[in-house]
C-alpha cells in the first residue's frame, strides 16, 4: 500500500480512531496490528524477512545480555542481518521486501545498545516487532534508535489539538512536495536521462539539478508525511532533511541531509571504529609519520572514508554508488585533515566574519556535492561521464523554449516553478528560524484554514495522481 | 482535578468541531473543484446535465446510446416535420451498461412513449469502458444510486470506480483546459441553453460507399456483458411500460456489424422488442453515401436530416405520438428548432453557405 494512495489514507483515518479510542496503556497495540497489516498487504517477502529480523532481535538481545561471549555473539547476529540484507540487495530481478534496510539497520541498532548496556533487551516479542516494523517508516525511513523511537510508541499518547494540526500541516506539506514538484520533475529528468547524447550542455547540467531538486522534494516530501502523521498519533519522528540547499560546507550538508543514515553510521561505525584498539594504535602510527596533528586525525579521516564508502553502496551494488561514495568520503576525509589549515587561515584573515563568505561558502559547497549528483543522476558510469562530457560539449540556446516544452508544457513548467520558489521561501524562513509550521499550528483559524485549504486544494488539482499521471514510487523506497 | 477534565473536554469539543467544520469547508471546496475542471462537453455530460432542465413528462421520444445517436437523430427535424418532442441523452461509445443506468435515471421524471435504444453497443468487445468515455458518459448523471451503478459498471474492478466517484483523481488533470465558462453555475451547454434537445452536429463531408454486405440473419455472439445490459434494459422498460424501439443507424462501416446487429435483433425479440435498422438496403428513403456522412460513421447535418424525416415517419406509424406543436408546454421545443434552422446554412455539410458564395461569384 502507497502512502499517496487514498486506501492509505483510509487506513490512517481507521489507525486514529481505533488509537484514540482505546486506552492509554494498550494504545501501541493499534500500532502493532496496523503495522503487521500493513507489512502483510505489501507480500509475503516482507512479512517472511522482517518475521525473521524481528524473531533474531527479540532473541538475540535476551541472549545478549546473558551470554558470556557477548561480541562474538553480536557480530554473529550482524553478519546474519547484513548478510541476508545484501543477499537480498544483490538479487535485482526481484522487488526487495518493504523497508528492507531500514529495519535491518534499526533492529541492528538495537542489538548494539543492548551489548553496549544503553538500553535493556525487550522481553516482549511484540514491543520488539513493533519497533522494528513500525509502519509509517517502512516505505523509507527514518532511522530511528529505541531510546528515540521504541519508547515513544509503546506509550500511549493523549489527543492534543496542537500536536494533531501541526502534524496535519507537516503530512499535507510532504503531500505537496511530493506530488506537486517531485511527481512533476519525475518526467521531466526521466526524458533527460534517456536522452543525454542527444541534449545540449546546459540542458545535460540542468536535468542533473532538477534531479537533485527533485531527489530533495521527494525524499523529504515522503519524510514530512510520515513525520506528519506520526505527530497526529503523538509520536515525534527523527527529521531526516534539515533544508540541505542551505549548507555551507560539505560536512554540513551531511549533517542535513539523510540525517538519520549518518546518525546511524556515525554512532554505530564511525565512532566505535575511530576510538578502537586499532584506531588508536593506527593514529600513533601515523603521527610518527605525519605530525601529531595531522596523526591523529588520520583514523577519522580513514574511518570517514569508509563509512561514505558505504553509504555510496548501500544505495546500490554498482560502480556508480561507489564512486558516489568515494567522491565523499575522499572529500570529507580532506576536510578532517585539512581542518587545522582551515582554522588558522580563518584566525589569521578572520574570514568567519567575513559578510561575502556565506554565498561564497553556499556556492563553493554546491560546486563540490554537484560532481557526485551526476553519478546518482545515471544508471550507470558510461552514461554519467556521457552526460558529464555533454554538460562541456556546447551550450547553443537556439530552439531552447522549444526543447523544453517539448519536455513538459509551458504550464507544467510553470507549476513546477511555482511549487519551488514555495518550497524555497518556506525553507528559507525555517532557516531564518521562523518555524512556519509551529506558528501555523498556533494561529488563528482564519489564518490556519484559508493556507491549508490553499495546499490541499494544490495537491488535488496540481498533484501527479490518478489514472492521468501516476504517481511515481518514492525513490527511496526500493533502499 | 474535576476542572482540568472539563477543561480538558471542552478542549477536545472544540477541537472536534474545528475538525468537523474544515472538513465541511474541504469538502465544499473540493466539490466545487471537481465542478469546474469537469470537461463539459457536448457529446455526454452536457447532454445529462440539460436534462433535468426539461420539465417532467415532457419528452415523448427519448433517444439512448453513442454518438451515432446522438449525430444521427436530429431532434429539430423532428419537431419542425411532425412535433415529435424528442431528446438524444447520448454519449460517445457508450455502453449498455451506462444506457441501463441514464434510463433509469431518465424514467425518474420522464415517461416517453418510445425509448430509442441505438444498437451500436452490441459490436463492442469490452468488458468496460475507456477511461475518458466513463467521464462523459457518468458525470452529469445526478442520482447518486444511478451514477455509482454507472461508474462501477464501467471499471474493471469495484475498486477503480473510487476515483470516478470521488471525480477529482480523474478530472483535476484538465486544468489546462479550463477557461471561465468553466466556473459558472448551473453549466452553460456550451452556449446552447436549456431549450437544447441533445442533438450534436457532426459537420464535415466525406465520400463513402454504400457498404457491400449480403442481407441475412447470420449472427455472432455479443459481448457477454452488453447482451446482459440489453436484457436488463428491455427488463426495465417493460416494467415501466415504456416501449422500446431497436434502431440501426446507418454508417458506412456497417458491413462488420450487421452479425452482431442480428444477434441483438434477436434477445430483444425475446422480450417483444423489435426495431429498424435503417442499415438495411431495401429502405430507401434518400440517403446518399457520398454526401451525407461526416466520417465512416457519422451522419453529418444534411445526413441527419434526411435520416430524421424517415424516423418521424416510422415513428408516427408505429407509435400514438401526438404532435405537440403549438402546445405551450413544449415551447422550449420551438425555441430550439428556430434556433437551429437559423443556423442551419452556416453549416459546412447544409451546403447552403457554399452555393450563395458561388452565387455571389
Amino acid at each position: 500500500m502507497s502512502i499517496l494512495s487514498f486506501e492509505f489514507l483510509l487506513f490512517i483515518a481507521v489507525i486514529f480512531c481505533v488509537y484514540y479510542v482505546l486506552p492509554t496503556g494498550v494504545r501501541w497495540l493499534a500500532l502493532l496490528i496496523g503495522s503487521a497489516f500493513f507489512v502483510f498487504l505489501s507480500g509475503w517477502q516482507s512479512v517472511l524477512h522482517l518475521g525473521a529480523i524481528v524473531l533474531g532481535t527479540w532473541l538475540g538481545g535476551l541472549a545478549l545480555e546473558r551470554v558470556k561471549r557477548k561480541r562474538g555473539l553480536l557480530c554473529l547476529l550482524l553478519i546474519l542481518e547484513f548478510g541476508a540484507l545484501i543477499l537480498v540487495k544483490q538479487d535485482t530481478s526481484r522487488a526487495a521486501p518493504l523497508g528492507l534496510s531500514y529495519f535491518t539497520f534499526q533492529s541492528a541498532g538495537l542489538l548494539m545498545d543492548v551489548y553496549r548496556g544503553k538500553v535493556k533487551a525487550q522481553r516482549n516479542v511484540w514491543k520488539v516487532m513493533l519497533f522494528v516494523g513500525y509502519f509509517l517508516q517502512l516505505s523509507q525511513g527514518p532511522i530511528s534508535s529505541w531510546k528515540d523511537l521504541g519508547e515513544q510508541l509503546l506509550e500511549g499518547h493523549p489527543l492534543r489539538p496542537v500536536s494533531f494540526v501541526s502534524g496535519f500541516q507537516l503530512m499535507l506539506w510532504g503531500y505537496f512536495k511530493k506530488m506537486v514538484l517531485a511527481d512533476r520533475l519525475a518526467a521531466a529528468t526521466a526524458v533527460l536521462t534517456q536522452e543525454t547524447g542527444a541534449l545540449p550542455g546546459w540542458m545535460a547540467a540542468g536535468g542533473v539539478l532538477l534531479y537533485t531538486v527533485r531527489l530533495y522534494a521527494d525524499f523529504s516530501g515522503g519524510m514530512d508525511v510520515v513525520r506528519g502523521i506520526s505527530r497526529m498519533l503523538g509520536i515525534e519522528l527523527p527529521e531526516n532533511f534539515r533544508r540541505p540547499f542551505f549548507a555551507l560546507s560539505v560536512a554540513e550538508y551531511w549533517r542535513r541531509w539523510h540525517i538519520t543514515l549518518g546518525g546511524w553510521f556515525r554512532q554505530y561505525l564511525l565512532y566505535p571504529l575511530t576510538i578502537s584498539k586499532m584506531g588508536l594504535k593506527f593514529g600513533k602510527a601515523a603521527s610518527r609519520w605525519l605530525g601529531k596533528k595531522t596523526g591523529r586525525a588520520m583514523p577519522t579521516a580513514v574511518t570517514t572514508f569508509l563509512v561514505f564508502l558505504l553509504i555510496g553502496i548501500w544505495h546500490t551494488f554498482s560502480w556508480n554508488a561507489v564512486i558516489y561514495g568515494a567522491y565523499f568520503g575522499l572529500l570529507m576525509a580532506a576536510s578532517i585533515l585539512l581542518d587545522p589549515l582551515w582554522k588558522k587561515m580563518n584566525r589569521r584573515w578572520k574570514l568567519g566574519q567575513k559578510r561575502w563568505m556565506y554565498p561564497w561558502r553556499l556556492v563553493r559547497t554546491w560546486l563540490l556535492i554537484f560532481p557526485a549528483q551526476f553519478f546518482a543522476f545515471t544508471e550507470s558510469t558510461a552514461q554519467s561521464l556521457a552526460v558529464i562530457r555533454q554538460c562541456f560539449a556546447g551550450w547553443s540556446f537556439s530552439g531552447a523554449v522549444d526543447k523544453l516544452t517539448g519536455i513538459m508544457s509551458a504550464k507544467e513548467w510553470g507549476i513546477a516553478g511555482m511549487a519551488f520558489v514555495i518550497l524555497m521561501l518556506v525553507d528559507i524562513l525555517c532557516e531564518a528560524g521562523f518555524a512556519p509550521c509551529e506558528r501555523l499550528a498556533k494561529s488563528r483559524i482564519w489564518v490556519r484554514w484559508p493556507i491549508l485549504l490553499l495546499l490541499l486544494l494544490g495537491i488535488c488539482v496540481f498533484g501527479i495522481y490518478g489514472p492521468a499521471g501516476d504517481s511515481s514510487a518514492f525513490l527511496y523506497t526500493q533502499f | 482535578m474535576a476542572e482540568r477534565k472539563t477543561n480538558r473536554r471542552r478542549e477536545l469539543g472544540l477541537f472536534w468541531m474545528r475538525v468537523l467544520g474544515f472538513g465541511i469547508i474541504a469538502a465544499v471546496t473540493l466539490g466545487y473543484a471537481t465542478y469546474v475542471l469537469t470537461p463539459k462537453h457536448d457529446y455526454g455530460i452536457c447532454s445529462m446535465v440539460n436534462f433535468y432542465e426539461q420539465p417532467e413528462n415532457s419528452i415523448d421520444v427519448l433517444t439512448v446510446g453513442t454518438s451515432l445517436a446522438y449525430a444521427g437523430v436530429n431532434t429539430n427535424v423532428l419537431w419542425s416535420e411532425y412535433g415529435i418532442a424528442a431528446y438524444n441523452l447520448c454519449s460517445a461509445e457508450q455502453p449498455y451498461w451506462v444506457s441501463y443506468y441514464v434510463i433509469r435515471e431518465a424514467l425518474k421524471t420522464q415517461k416517453p412513449k418510445v425509448i430509442l435504444l441505438d444498437a451500436k453497443p452490441s459490436i463492442y468487445t469490452r468488458d468496460y469502458t475507456k477511461r475518458g468515455r466513463t467521464v462523459l458518459s457518468t458525470y452529469g448523471i445526478r442520482g447518486v444510486e444511478n451514477r455509482i451503478g454507472a461508474m462501477v459498471a464501467c471499471v474493471e474492478t469495484p475498486a477503480d470506480a473510487l476515483g470516478y466517484i470521488l471525480g477529482l483523481p480523474q478530472v483535476h488533470s484538465n486544468y489546462e483546459t479550463v477557461t471561465a465558462r468553466d466556473f459558472a453555475i448551473p453549466l452553460d451547454n456550451g452556449g446552447r441553453g436549456s431549450s437544447w434537445k441533445g442533438y450534436i452536429e457532426v459537420d464535415e463531408v466525406e465520400q463513402h460507399r454504400k457498404p457491400s454486405l449480403v442481407w441475412n440473419g447470420m449472427q455472432r455472439n455479443m459481448n457477454e456483458r452488453e447482451e446482459e445490459y440489453a436484457r436488463k434494459i428491455f427488463e426495465l422498460c417493460a416494467e415501466a411500460g415504456v416501449n422500446v424501439m431497436l434502431v440501426g443507424f446507418p454508417n458506412p462501416d456497417y458491413a462488420s456489424d450487421h452479425m452482431y446487429y442480428n444477434a441483438l435483433w434477436t434477445v430483444a425479440r425475446e422480450y417483444g422488442v423489435d426495431g429498424i435498422n435503417y442499415n438495411n438496403p431495401d429502405l430507401k428513403f434518400g440517403l446518399r453515401y457520398s454526401s451525407d456522412f461526416a466520417d465512416w460513421q457519422h451522419l453529418n447535418v444534411k445526413g441527419s436530416m434526411k435520416f430524421s424525416k424517415k424516423l418521424g415517419e416510422d415513428l408516427l406509424k408505429l407509435y400514438d405520438l401526438e404532435d405537440r406543436r403549438g402546445d405551450e408546454a413544449y415551447g422550449s421545443y420551438e425555441i430550439c428548432a428556430q434556433k437551429w434552422y437559423e443556423k442551419y446554412p452556416s453549416f459546412v455539410s447544409s451546403g447552403i453557405e457554399k452555393e450563395e458564395g458561388n452565387h455571389a461569384d
